[in-house]
């Protein structure tokens, strides 16, 4: 029996301590598009929130700090594994998203928009 | 009188087993929601620096919270699509389909992806422009 508890506990605490790295926890919802495709898996996810915060693979950052951010996680990834998963809130501004998405290009990154089916 | 043996079908699971199964209830719950993928759509911008210095006269649309204006003329969302493949009608060479995007900073995530979906399906190059910060000098301040 105690051996099931250790596994248990054991088990928590590396999933506690991968949710550290994901953005799965963040409040946020996607807009729509009429054409969207299944996407792999990324290096690299750039979310804004719905209070306009930056977070780089779930973690907060400055809009200055994107850049830098980005281009150390993608290293020298070449061409095609540079995916960069662009999660925003649909309501966020272009006051926000679109120095992110300058960032993004400035350090050679393939942007990925995260979207959801549009319903009609 | 013979007597029937009753099938025991409610059979309880033994006590110790009751972490084992907790555990791989667990994982099949974190397989399951690890491996959902997301979607979306890939959109390439041409780097700044690739920008070339002679350019042919592009495309303008300028985004609102909620207008989208081709060329300096207001449009309909559903007019604008139209208007776009227009003007991009024989236009072949990659430089004279690209398409500046400029948008006011209260333009909105879900408006902005519309529009540049709708760019991209006629066949547009979308590049971004940023509205340039100004310092405005106040004399005698």
């Amino acid at each position: 029996m105690a051996m099931g508890d250790i596994a248990f506990n054991l088990l928590i605490f590396f999933v506690i301590l991968a949710r550290a790295q994901d953005d799965s926890h963040l409040q946020w919802q996607p807009a729509a598009a009429e054409e969207i495709n299944a996407q792999g898996t990324a290096k690299v996810s750039v979310l804004i929130d719905n209070d306009n915060k930056y977070y780089v693979n779930g973690q907060q950052v400055g809009a200055s700090q994107i850049a830098g951010e980005v281009d150390a996680l993608l290293g020298d990834a070449p061409a095609g594994e540079r995916i960069v998963l662009f999660k925003v809130h649909r309501e966020a501004q272009a006051l926000y998203f679109e120095p992110a998405i300058e960032a993004i290009s400035e350090v050679g990154g393939d942007l990925v928009h995260v979207l959801e089916k549009s319903q009609d | 009188m013979r007597e029937r043996r009753r099938n025991k079908l409610m059979v309880e699971p033994p006590s110790s087993a009751t972490g084992d199964i907790a555990f791989n209830l667990i994982v099949f719950f974190l397989v399951c929601a690890s491996v959902q993928p997301d979607s979306g759509r890939q959109q390439t911008l041409p780097r700044s620096e690739q920008e070339s210095e002679e350019q042919s006269e592009n495309i303008e649309v300028q985004l609102g919270r909620n207008t989208v204006m081709l060329n300096g003329n207001v449009l309909r969302q559903e007019d604008f699509d139209a208007a776009l493949k227009r003007a991009l009608t024989g236009k072949t060479r990659d430089e004279d389909r690209v398409v500046v995007v400029k948008s006011k900073a209260d333009t909105p995530y879900h408006h902005w992806v519309t529009v540049t979906e709708m760019i991209e399906s006629a066949g547009g190059i979308i590049t971004i422009q940023t509205e340039e910060e100004q310092q405005v000098v106040v004399p005698g301040g």
